[in-house]
């Protein structure tokens, strides 16, 4: 294994809560030196959820699930952009940093007077990515924007969604790692282009924009017919039968679906239903379109007697695409992706837990493994502000004074309300039915009990 | 020296559908020039649509003009000998190949990574799998719905009393392709700092997965199975969509929208002193009681009417877009995102636009070549004279 691609590249991270954290998470795996700031009156919200084992006493806001997965091998830094004297600390670390990432509103940075054109001046050839919801101009530029608003901006909600249904959104927001992985894409695209010509640039990266190509059938459709889509549930477009179906116990699901001629033959030898390989009505796939609702009825039939991932493997053995629908604990104890490697275990402040891959891309000349655990918050102040820009002890005493750095939020609600806040009322949940289960044992099932003991 | 980034980059791409043409683009609307080698009767996105006026064409599908513009179009059928000596060729002058076949497909025809390392050691070879190249499900069928359902993606999306919804267009795919486009520079950056080429297994499974934004942290962290329920965010109710009165709207009020916020927008000042209004978890579990109050305002006014005023006060509302309504939409005419191109045989339509802006560099809109186009002059080009075009052509080769 060789030298990380990224190594020698120095990010400096303004990045909050998903799309930005994602982009620079990247680049940190490439190998990159991801510095991530933040402001002790304006922490990443990340650093409020999902905290480990539900306990948030002492210094909660370090033992943050969400924040661990997109923040894994950076370091932190804080710098509250309310000082004048933050800025111009960061104004001083900008000649060690070849790329600037942000994810405020557009009117933010050039506030604060930290607009692409003035960081040029400091440092000419700097690469800076502006990751904002709705890019820097147009009507709607101002706009403040979560990913939970920009899938159905994005045009995807309005494909998804139950038969004659309302449009639904996916249960996660999904434009923002996507935006996330093209902004890293933009970055090296940079990278590339200054390492030919030495100049850098800048980049606006709209998180509408960048998903809207996900919905390319539908937006073809209406650009050469002036079509609107239809709702279709988990049906396909192009092949029959296609759908979600219920399996054996509770809430177990198997999806499936038969892209030709052959594979419906597969399909009923699989499932032994000669009857229904003979059956004319079902040939061919204009047949089996017609014929979808009776055929979901006689496939149900028959999933309801299987487990789902039995049956997985069972239809993928005679060569019908299917697929259990897993459960996030189901995931995490996949055999497949397991095998992979694609949950390292780091150890963390809230203890030895798995992280996924965020790139999905493997390279057979280096890895791409998580380079660390999450930072605490103001972890790395010395580091960075001693080593970078050789200030004195007695000059971080006076910034800790002022609260410019620090390693304790000062957060608008008092610790101790936040303190309770962190903590969901996960009985609740389960019996609202948000939850589908709660399992006090999950360390031990995940096979971390004896991981940390070791 | 030219404006455009990856100018210097030859691509060959082997690839087909969706996730691997969508990498190949992206390369393309870049700067890199990209050669779209394609079976002599098409990529097989050439036969999904949609088509003007339904159609069928093999150089008029939506779906393919979308995912393949700024290439060029060289048919070769690879599974004969000479097929895959023009394929050697072009590989000599080129900087990566996208492939897209199933594992092992390649190898069998003496093209896997293996088999082409020492030919060209600087070759980026990158191949996009519904599972990767390795583990227990590599050979197993896959696409958009089966990486919806494995990712845990599926299982967290819909309603609690209805079956697990798949995510409309495709997503796993254009996950899949933008993570190798990632790849693909990452292994050229590699490739010039440090030397050589290299294979990149991108599976859509985990390209996917990786978007998980916490439900398996969710169980890692505090032993919790998250299930769908009505698709919203556990720690951000409502951030859900609701009907509104011409429309759809998205109700996200954001770290600091309640109470205050939202007793503002709906005008009943007396709602910032409700505890449904003042507690996230209260109105999380009495989430009815909460929409009895919400509900029949957003009915009586238009979307863009309490998107405007939302994001007045802060509160990161977002408007439900369709088709239909992007193409249309005065903020995306003024981004100008998307862009009209003359498309042959389809003549003026429009495009989506490329996912970033760059200022130095800016990427690049183009159209879709037709079938083949390219073929003849990439023969010549390599050294075959008219003659033996017209052979390799008459032969079904090209």
């Amino acid at each position: 294994m060789s030298a990380l691609p990224l190594s020698g590249i120095r990010v400096l991270d303004l990045t909050q809560v998903y799309a930005g954290p994602t982009c620079t998470r990247i680049l940190c795996d490439l190998g990159a030196e991801v510095i991530k700031l933040e402001g002790l009156k304006r922490t990443d919200i990340t650093r409020l959820l999902v905290i480990a084992d539900n306990d948030s006493h002492d210094d909660f806001w370090n033992r943050m699930g969400y924040f661990l997965y997109r923040n894994a091998g950076k370091k932190s830094l804080t710098l509250d952009f309310s000082e004048p004297d933050a800025v111009e600390l960061l104004k001083r670390l900008i000649p060690h940093a070849d790329v600037v990432a942000e994810s405020f509103t557009p009117r933010v940075m050039a506030q604060h007077g930290l607009d692409y054109e003035s960081l040029c001046k400091i440092r000419p050839d700097l690469i800076m990515i502006s990751l904002s919801g709705y890019g820097q101009n147009g009507p709607w530029r101002d706009y403040t924007a979560y990913g939970m608003g920009l899938e159905p901006a994005c045009g995807i909600s309005s494909l998804t969604g139950y038969r004659g249904g309302e449009p639904l959104r996916t249960g996660i927001a999904f434009t923002d790692p996507y935006s996330g992985i093209a902004g890293a894409g933009a970055v090296l695209t940079a990278l590339h282009y200054r390492r030919r010509t030495g100049k850098g640039q800048y980049i606006d990266l709209s998180e509408q924009e960048a998903a809207i190509p996900i919905g390319g059938y539908a937006l073809m459709d209406y650009a050469l017919n002036g079509r609107e889509p239809e709702r279709i549930g988990n049906r396909s477009l192009w092949f029959a039968p296609q759908g979600c179906y219920p399996c054996r116990g509770e809430d177990n699901w198997l999806v499936l679906t038969v892209r030709d001629d052959a594979e419906w033959q597969a399909f009923c030898g699989a499932v032994g239903q000669p009857k229904w390989a003979g059956d004319e009505r079902f040939a061919d796939v204009l047949g089996r379109h017609r014929h979808h609702d009776e055929l979901d009825e006689l496939i149900a039939s028959w999933t309801r007697e299987q487990g789902h991932i039995d049956a997985m493997h069972l239809l993928q053995a005679e060569g019908v695409t299917a697929a259990a629908v897993l459960n996030p604990k189901e995931v995490l104890l996949d055999p497949h992706l397991r095998e992979r490697g694609y949950f390292e275990m780091v150890e963390h402040a809230g203890g030895v837990r798995p992280v996924p891959k965020q790139l999905g891309a493997r390279f057979a000349a280096f890895d791409t493994n998580v380079r660390g655990t999450a930072p605490k918050l103001g972890e790395h102040n010395r580091e960075v502000l001693q080593g970078m820009l050789g200030l004195s002890d007695d000059e971080l005493n006076e910034l800790q004074e002022a609260k410019v750095i620090g390693e304790t939020p000062e957060l608008a609600v008092p610790l101790q309300m936040m303190q309770m806040m962190v903590q969901w009322p996960l009985t609740s949940l389960l019996q609202m039915g948000a939850l589908g289960g709660l399992e006090p044992d999950f360390k031990k099932q995940l096979g971390l009990e004896q991981t940390a003991g070791e | 020296m030219s404006d455009l980034a990856l100018d210097d980059l030859r691509v060959i791409d082997l690839s087909q559908g969706i996730a691997g043409p969508y990498c190949a683009k992206l390369l393309a609307d870049c700067g890199a020039e990209v050669i779209k080698v394609e079976p002599p009767q098409g990529d097989y996105a050439r036969t999904l649509g949609p088509f003007p006026d339904d159609v069928p064409h093999h150089d008029k599908g939506g779906l393919f003009i979308h995912l393949n513009g700024n290439k060029k179009s060289v048919t070769l059928d690879i599974e004969a000998e000479s097929g895959r000596t023009v394929l050697r060729k072009l590989l000599a002058k080129a900087d990566a190949l996208v492939e897209s076949y199933a594992p092992g497909h390649l190898a069998s025809l003496g093209l896997g990574y293996d088999d082409l390392k020492e030919e060209f050691p600087d070759l980026v070879y990158c191949s996009i799998t519904p599972f990767g190249q390795t583990g227990p499900y590599s050979g197993y069928r896959g696409n958009s719905l089966t990486c919806m359902a494995l990712s845990g993606l599926m299982y967290v999306t819909g309603d609690p009393d209805k079956e697990p919804l798949c995510t409309g267009g495709e997503p796993a795919e254009y996950f899949a392709g933008l993570n190798a486009f990632v790849g693909v520079l990452a292994a050229v950056e590699h490739r010039a700092s440090n030397g050589g080429g290299q294979q990149i297994d991108v599976s859509m499974l985990e390209a996917l997965g990786a978007a998980d934004e916490y439900n398996t942290t969710l169980y890692s962290f505090m032993g919790a199975i998250r299930k769908r329920f009505y698709s919203r965010q556990l720690f951000a109710y409502p951030a859900d969509i609701f009907p509104c009165k011409d429309g759809h709207i998205v109700v996200v009020p954001g770290a600091t929208g309640f109470p205050l916020g939202m007793a503002v927008l709906m005008e009943q000042m007396e709602l910032e002193q409700n505890p449904l209004f003042i507690n996230l978890w209260m109105r999380s579990i009495q989430w009815q009681k909460f929409e009895e109050i919400l509900r029949p305002y957003l009915l009586e006014h238009d979307w863009r009417d309490l998107l405007t005023r939302a994001q007045e006060l802060r509160m990161p509302f977002g408007p439900v877009m369709s088709p239909g309504l992007l193409l249309e939409d005065e903020h995306m005419k003024e981004r100008g995102f998307f862009q009209e191109v003359e498309q042959p045989e389809v003549g003026r339509t429009r495009v989506a636009g490329v996912p970033f802006r760059m200022s130095e560099t800016p990427l690049r809109q183009g159209v879709a070549p037709i079938l083949g186009e390219h073929t003849h002059d990439a023969l010549l080009e390599l050294g075959y004279d008219a003659e033996e075009a017209r052979i390799l052509r008459e032969r079904g080769v090209t």
